[in-house]
């Protein structure tokens, strides 16, 4: 769904700009019951070209690694997700569930539920570390809760267009252009990180929502403040703290009561620091931080 | 009175009642959130006015606190220019050296 609202370069863009012959989507699709079978059998068996599979959802295994919980146009979908990986040309894992699991697979994973390469930071995941699409390339992970929309086309066009080989990935194998820089990346409020002022309740304009509010922004690969939602904003932005859903431990703290929204601290000390900073060096920069702070700092700049 | 006058007038009130030796709750310091939680709770069921028992629940204390000395000064709720402890349930004028057991950074 988030893939409709893509708009640089958006749906129809791949269509009408890019050639992109998509063969199926849940939304835009044509082929219902039997025709649909009769689609993706033909792409199983090679007789259609399968250029790119773009996969959403968790590899559900239950009951018993039957997969049967999730049954897709006649069979378990992990079975279509298998025959499908083996011919398609790339293979993009999209939002959190495809990528590492998601939600489903946190524990205890009743679902026994998994990513195509990844169970959260584990690598495997259903196809196993050594799966290759037919160009040579493992799943293109593209993470989110949801992803955003532009890094799905994005992805899909430059793969399209024959640089797929070129796309660079990390260790989660996100693509780097996208997961190399944080969500604090063009943050608004950085002025107020910088100066160790906090936001104390949410849609306050001024502050920062890592102290206390739990915002993961500091070391959660995203452009989500670089490559804005809709165009327009992003969470932190609007005052609501990132829940780092691009990061494989998603959702953090298995969702305990009182974790979500809260700056976990030990002894009144963010347990999770910002990616690189020392317990040390953190004391000591909120120190320093605290007694130059301007007095601007302290109030709302954004004035409507 | 101007806020900044009130703002004054209860600064000044509370260091006279800390320095008359109230005896505040400085222990057990809330290592969890659950703790800390808890802390915020007890305060908000306080009467807004009742600014003696804010001050014991939260284990104000007029000077630095332990061997790290920690302060108001670096505690993300400290608003340096204000004078003023922003967490809501608090939300009184204090000094930059003072600590409570609410203490973050």
């Amino acid at each position: 769904m988030s893939f409709l609202n893509a708009e640089e370069p958006s749906a129809c863009d791949l269509v009408t700009d890019f050639g992109i012959n998509i063969l199926w989507h849940p939304s835009l699709g044509m082929e219902l019951g039997d025709n649909l079978q009769k689609l993706l059998k033909s792409c199983a068996s090679g007789q259609t070209a399968l250029d790119i599979l773009v996969f959403e959802g968790s590899v559900v295994n239950a009951p018993g690694g039957t997969g049967e919980w999730n049954r897709f146009a006649g069979r378990a979908m992990k079975d279509w997700v298998r025959d499908l990986c083996k011919v398609a040309t790339f293979v993009v894992a999209v939002g959190d569930c495809a990528t590492w699991g998601g939600i489903p697979a946190t524990a205890p994973n009743p679902s026994e539920s998994q990513g195509l390469q990844f169970l959260k930071r584990k690598a495997g995941g259903f196809l196993g570390t050594q799966y290759r699409s037919k160009a040579g390339l493992p799943v293109i992970n593209v993470p989110g809760c949801p992803a955003h929309p532009d890094w799905i086309t994005q992805i899909v066009v430059a793969v399209a267009t024959g640089r797929g080989g070129e796309i660079a990935l990390d260790d989660f194998q996100r693509p780097k252009t996208f997961f190399t820089s944080f969500t604090q990346t063009g943050c608004t409020r950085n002025m107020h990180f910088a100066y160790k002022v906090s936001a104390t309740e949410f849609g306050q304009r001024k502050g920062c929502l890592f102290y206390d509010l739990g915002c993961r922004g500091p070391m959660t690969h995203s452009p989500c403040n670089r490559i804005l939602w809709n165009r327009q904003s992003s969470k932190t932005r609007a005052g609501m703290p990132c829940l780092g859903c691009t990061e494989p431990e998603f959702p953090f703290q298995d969702l305990a009561p009182g974790t979500v929204f809260k700056t976990q601290t030990v002894m009144g000390i963010p347990k999770d620091m910002p990616t690189g900073v020392e317990k040390s060096g953190y004391i000591k920069l909120t120190s320093a931080a605290k007694a130059a702070s301007p007095r601007w700092a302290e109030e709302d700049l954004f004035v409507v | 009175m101007s806020g900044s006058e009130k703002d004054s007038a209860l600064l000044q009130l509370i260091t006279q009642t800390l320095e008359t030796g109230l005896q505040t709750q400085t222990e057990p310091f809330p290592e969890t959130e659950v703790l800390f939680g808890e802390i915020l709770t007890q305060l908000r069921h306080l009467d807004p006015d009742d600014l003696k028992s804010k001050l014991v629940i939260g284990g104000f204390i007029n000077h630095p606190y332990g061997p790290d000395k920690q302060r108001c000064l670096e505690c993300m709720y400290f608003l340096v220019h204000r004078k003023w402890c922003d967490l809501p349930e608090l939300s009184v004028p204090v000094d930059a050296e003072w600590w409570c057991r609410l203490w973050r950074i």
